[in-house]
């Protein structure tokens, strides 16, 4: 299986939409890479670098205005239920249904994700346990804490047991404690396999988890690679220093143009 | 493939977050169980409320009534003069001769005591105001006397009787004014003194009365001379304020009771002339009632159901669609449906199905208990018949086709508030959107439960007022039920289609990602004309098109009258060369230069946008044969759809009578109703709003929207569907050739025919391909059959070059879009 080398495989993907103030926009300018199995990409850029919209589009809720992107050998442009039936996605704007309990929410996503009833159960008892969730089980969405909300959302996410996963700022929001435990818990997917990307703008979490990391500003990807190759080819031994510089570096001629 | 097992997932959970959401659950399901028993609660309060209050009405002169028939009873009117005996207790009476009914009463006294003085100071007020009014009116013809004399005088020096000055005029107008003044206040002295006394009517009895009664019997009786000088007595008067209510209706009753007394006596007095008592009615006739036991109730259900369908249909619709789409966009859960494996469609259909249930629960719940309720107080209404049937719930069969008629509606109502809800960025801005559907349905549904308004085939083919229509028709059963049957179909399947077609767009709504990742942006009007006109485009855009279509509109509303006015009567040359003149400047400034003027101020390319190219040969020469082809096709067309448009209003039809009108010059009329159209609805409608809607490059969309607009535009049933089939044909022109010519030649061809079709059409020789069917040339069925297979492979050829052109113009498109991607980040 020659994809099982590359799960992931973005190939110059574009998006551009107008805006009334701003004219045509574009949010994601030619963007390549590719992630493996059992490997956590992080995307790492400022607020409105084009994260969000890279990762919408690979989970199909945007359609790429050109390029494309294959997960699983399946395209985004062309087979997009079957590339959402394997992932596993969570943002900060995939939110849990009010007037629904934790039990069925997981319940509700596991069904659309197609899976029988009894394997259903199993996988809700055993993700239930491991996320420690039995004892909100029958709360309702509005009455959980952010944390519950969390895993939940995690739950949710990882129900169908997707190879892909994609975690869009996961974090933002999160206390301390909350927060480790889901980057814990992301960690953990890994080593069962798991292909994962992951967007942030927080450094540390970057540092801590990431294998490979891409530095994403005004839609480009301006530099890719491991923590480690990044430090090593732009001779700055500090991610957040070199982050830093790579975007003041690209922003600079742009601001020193008098027009 | 729609995958249904994800649909019902959807629909499933959908139903239970409603279910579980209180608000949802007061409007849907507590509401109308509440509302309808509150309201009959409220109802019967209100009518105790009423009850318990008579009004106060002083009588003076009793002592001039006659002793028999007895118009007073006490301090009531005596019960017998009212339909309904009860009314009695409604008026109590303060009469000035009557002795005080309990002496012991010192405050009832006192009260009936000053009543009966100021309704004194009326009476006396009543007569100053007589004789003040003689002496304005003598005032009044003095000086209209004097103002003619006056006009006489200075128009010819010829006069009759003293030569009037004009100080004499004025005098004279100033003293009547002052007496009319002195009227007035005298009346509003009368107006105070009832309201403040208080009472809301004043029986007059006038001096004499009896004796003038006495008189007439006796005279009867002994068969005298006969009644002429006798009859000649003054009447009473009822004095009351028609501007106060309860005044109005207090005189309402007096007038009851004191009309049958009045019959009471003339009985009396005919029974003394020995004459039969059906005397006075010589020739009035009565009035027979066929409706069976029931239809009355039917009545009331049939004017009262389809209004509570229609509107519980919608709300039922309108508040669920709003949480479904909006509510679950503001609360952040939209993407987490989104990137399950259901597709968009599941996802609305799963949706669209929810807001159906609701609909139709929230439709029938509300029926139900409007029903048991309207039963229950009819039957707690004690037994009177009348209003026991009036109120009993129409039979099975009623109920089974109201069922049947909800399932179209609910689903035309559903699958829009979807959408609109869809489009909506939050629940409050989906309310927004919605309250104008409700506006618009309530003002169709009012017009249907109008009396006399019945099922046509045009009003079937209406969204919801056909199914109204025929729910109406079904209960008042005012109709053969075969005939009822036959509009059932056309109902049923036209609501489909809407039905249809209203999914169509929610499901195109929710597969929009600039509608379903909207941000929440406020819409500044200033920024938004600014941007306009700073960042021109080459062709106008989607929204500025609909502007130009609303602008054309309403200056078309504006001119209505002054067209419509200048143009019904045409009967002589002069008058028609008037007509054809206003039809050109109308076509000129209401509909050319609105688009002309916005493509200049809007877009940098008029070219593109007016589509200033050569065309090439080939496709002029095919717009220039092409309306020989549809010609014959649209006068069968509209001839076999005559009876299913209502008549022409008589303005268009003194218009469209210039057309064959022989006095008015052939090259005039065909500048008017040919030349002048093709160019100046072209520039418009193929110019500037194709360009505009043509603009997300849909194909489809936008030759569909352009011809819909087009055939508005027209404003007559008959020509706005005309109009749009030809919009469909000028589209497909446009878009092929990516040039206006040809548009502006197919269209002055169309309409020089059905000129020359109206003006010489009759003298065509009938023969097997042509007829004359009442002075009108027809066709016949060889020449429908090759117009109608040389105008398919023409429309066929059209509309593929109109998709050959639409390909390489979206590929044109794109590396344009590129190219500005590529260089604004650095241009820049």
């Amino acid at each position: 299986m020659w994809y099982a080398v590359r799960m992931i495989h973005v190939e110059q993907l574009t998006k551009s939409f107008s805006d009334l103030r701003r004219g045509l926009i574009v949010a994601l300018d030619h963007v390549s890479f590719d992630v493996q199995p059992g490997e956590i990409f992080g995307m790492l850029g400022p607020n409105g670098a084009g994260k969000t919209t890279c990762l919408r589009l690979l989970s199909t809720v945007l359609r790429p205005t050109g390029g494309d992107a294959t997960i699983a050998g399946h395209s985004v442009t062309t087979a997009p239920e079957k590339v959402r039936s394997c992932i596993g996605f969570m943002s900060g704007n995939t939110g849990v249904y009010d007037r629904m309990t934790a039990y069925e929410m997981v319940e509700y996503f596991g069904r659309l994700y197609g899976m029988a009833e009894e394997p259903l159960k199993a996988r809700i008892e055993e993700l239930f346990t491991t996320l420690q969730m039995h004892d909100f089980r029958d709360v309702l969405g509005s009455k959980m804490s952010t944390g519950m909300k969390q895993k939940v959302s995690i739950a949710r996410t990882i129900v169908h047991d997707p190879p892909v996963m994609i975690f869009d700022e996961p974090t933002s929001g999160l206390d301390v404690l909350v927060a480790r435990a889901l980057l814990k818990a992301i960690a953990a997917l890994k080593d069962q396999g798991k292909c994962i990307i992951f967007s942030t703008h927080i450094m540390r979490e970057v540092e801590k988890l990431c294998d490979r990391i891409a530095i994403i500003h005004k839609g480009r990807i301006l530099a890719a690679g491991t923590v480690a190759e990044l430090e090593e080819r732009y001779a700055e031994p500090d991610m957040e220093e070199l982050f830093f510089d790579l975007i003041s570096r690209h922003e600079d001629p742009a601001a020193a143009q008098p027009w | 493939m729609v995958n249904w097992r994800n649909v019902r997932l959807i629909l499933h959970r959908e139903v239970r977050d409603q279910l579980r959401d209180r608000r949802t659950l007061f409007m849907i399901a507590v509401l109308p169980l509440l509302l309808y028993p509150a309201l009959g609660i409220g109802m019967v309060q209100l009518t105790i409320l009423f009850a318990e209050q008579p009004r106060t009405v002083v009588l003076l002169g009793q002592a001039h009534l006659p002793p028999t028939p007895q118009l007073l009873k006490g301090d009531r009117f005596d019960s017998t003069w009212f339909l309904n005996p009860a009314d009695a207790e409604k008026l109590h009476v303060v009469a000035d001769g009557a002795p005080p009914a309990e002496p012991a009463d010192a405050d009832a006294a006192r009260r009936a005591a000053r009543l009966i003085a100021a309704a004194r100071e009326i009476r006396h007020e009543r007569e100053r105001e007589q004789s003040l009014q003689a002496d304005a009116d003598a005032a009044e013809a003095k000086w209209h006397d004097l103002a003619r004399r006056w006009e006489q005088a200075s128009a010819a020096a010829t006069t009759t009787g003293e030569p009037a000055t004009a100080a004499a005029v004025s005098a004279a107008e100033q003293d009547y004014e002052q007496r009319a003044e002195l009227v007035r206040q005298c009346r509003l002295r009368q107006v105070e003194l009832l309201r403040s006394a208080p009472m809301q009517a004043l029986v007059l009895i006038p001096e004499g009365l009896a004796e003038h009664l006495e008189a007439i019997n006796k005279n009867l009786a002994e068969r005298g001379p006969g009644v002429k000088g006798v009859a000649r007595y003054p009447r009473p008067e009822i004095v009351f304020n028609k501007a106060d209510d309860k005044s109005q209706i207090t005189h309402n009753r007096v007038r009851e009771a004191m009309n049958a007394w009045d019959g009471a006596i003339l009985k009396t007095q005919l029974a003394l002339a020995h004459l039969p008592d059906e005397f006075p009615h010589p020739v009035q006739p009565t009035s027979t009632n066929l409706s069976r036991d029931g239809q009355e109730s039917a009545r009331l259900w049939g004017q009262l159901f389809p209004i509570l369908l229609v509107t519980m249909a919608l709300t039922g619709a309108f508040y669920p669609a709003i949480d479904l789409c909006a509510g679950e966009k503001e609360r952040g859960t939209m993407e987490t449906l989104l990137i399950c494996p259901a597709t968009r469609t599941e996802i609305v259909l799963g949706k669209f199905f929810t807001v159906m249930v609701f609909s139709c629960m929230t439709a029938l719940l509300n029926l139900v208990s409007m029903g048991l309720t309207g039963r229950h107080i009819a039957s707690m209404s004690g037994g009177t018949a009348s209003a026991a049937q009036s109120l009993a719930l129409p039979g099975p069969a009623a109920l089974f086709w109201i069922v049947l008629l909800l399932i179209p509606l609910a689903t035309l109502f559903s699958a829009l508030c979807l959408a609109l809800a869809t489009f909506a960025r939050s629940t409050k801005e989906g309310q927004y959107y919605l309250t104008p559907l409700l506006i618009v349905t309530l003002g169709l549904v009012v017009f249907c439960a109008s009396p006399g308004v019945e099922i046509e085939p045009l009003y079937s083919v209406l969204p919801v007022a056909g199914v109204a229509l025929l729910l109406k028709g079904l209960l008042l059963s005012s109709m053969g039920a075969v005939k009822l049957a036959l509009y059932a179909v056309p109902v049923l399947a036209t609501s489909v289609g809407y039905s249809a077609l209203a999914i169509w767009w929610a499901i195109d709504q929710f597969s929009r990602e600039d509608v379903l990742f909207r941000e929440a942006e406020r819409l500044d009007v200033a920024l938004w004309v600014k941007h306009l006109l700073r960042d021109k485009e080459p062709t106008p855009g989607f929204a500025e098109a609909l502007i130009c279509f609303i602008l054309i509109m309403f200056l078309q509303f504006g001119a209505m009258r002054v067209l419509t006015q200048a143009s019904s009567a045409a009967d002589s040359a002069g008058a028609g060369i008037a007509a054809m003149r206003v039809l050109l400047v109308q076509q000129l400034v209401i509909i050319a230069f609105p688009a002309l003027m916005m493509g200049v101020m809007l877009t940098t390319s008029l070219r593109q946008t007016f589509r200033l190219n050569w065309p090439g040969w080939q496709i002029l020469t095919v717009a220039a044969v092409l309306p020989f082809f549809l010609h014959p096709l649209t006068v069968e067309l509209a001839a076999s759809l005559h009876d299913f448009f209502p008549p022409l209003p008589v303005e268009i039809q003194g218009v469209l009578k210039n057309m064959s009108n022989e006095n008015l010059p052939l090259w005039l009329v065909l500048l008017a109703f040919a030349a002048a159209p093709a160019l100046c609805e072209e520039i418009a409608f193929r110019g500037f709003m194709l360009s505009g809607f043509y603009y997300t490059r849909r194909t489809g969309l936008a030759i569909g929207l352009t011809s819909v607009a087009f055939g508005l535009m027209h404003m007559i049933p008959q020509q706005v569907f005309n109009a749009s089939l030809l919009g469909l044909v000028l589209g497909l022109i446009a878009l092929g050739s990516d040039s206006l010519l040809p548009c502006i030649v197919f269209h002055f061809g169309n309409n020089a025919l059905a000129v020359m079709h109206s003006r010489f059409g009759d003298q065509v020789p009938g023969a097997l391909l042509t007829s004359i069917e009442d002075g009108q040339l027809r066709y016949r069925w060889p020449t429908l059959l090759l117009a109608a297979v040389a105008a398919g492979l023409v429309l066929r050829w059209l509309a593929r070059r109109c998709a050959h052109h639409a390909a390489p113009r979206a590929g044109a498109a794109e590396p344009q879009a590129n190219t500005a991607e590529q260089f604004s980040p650095h241009g820049v």
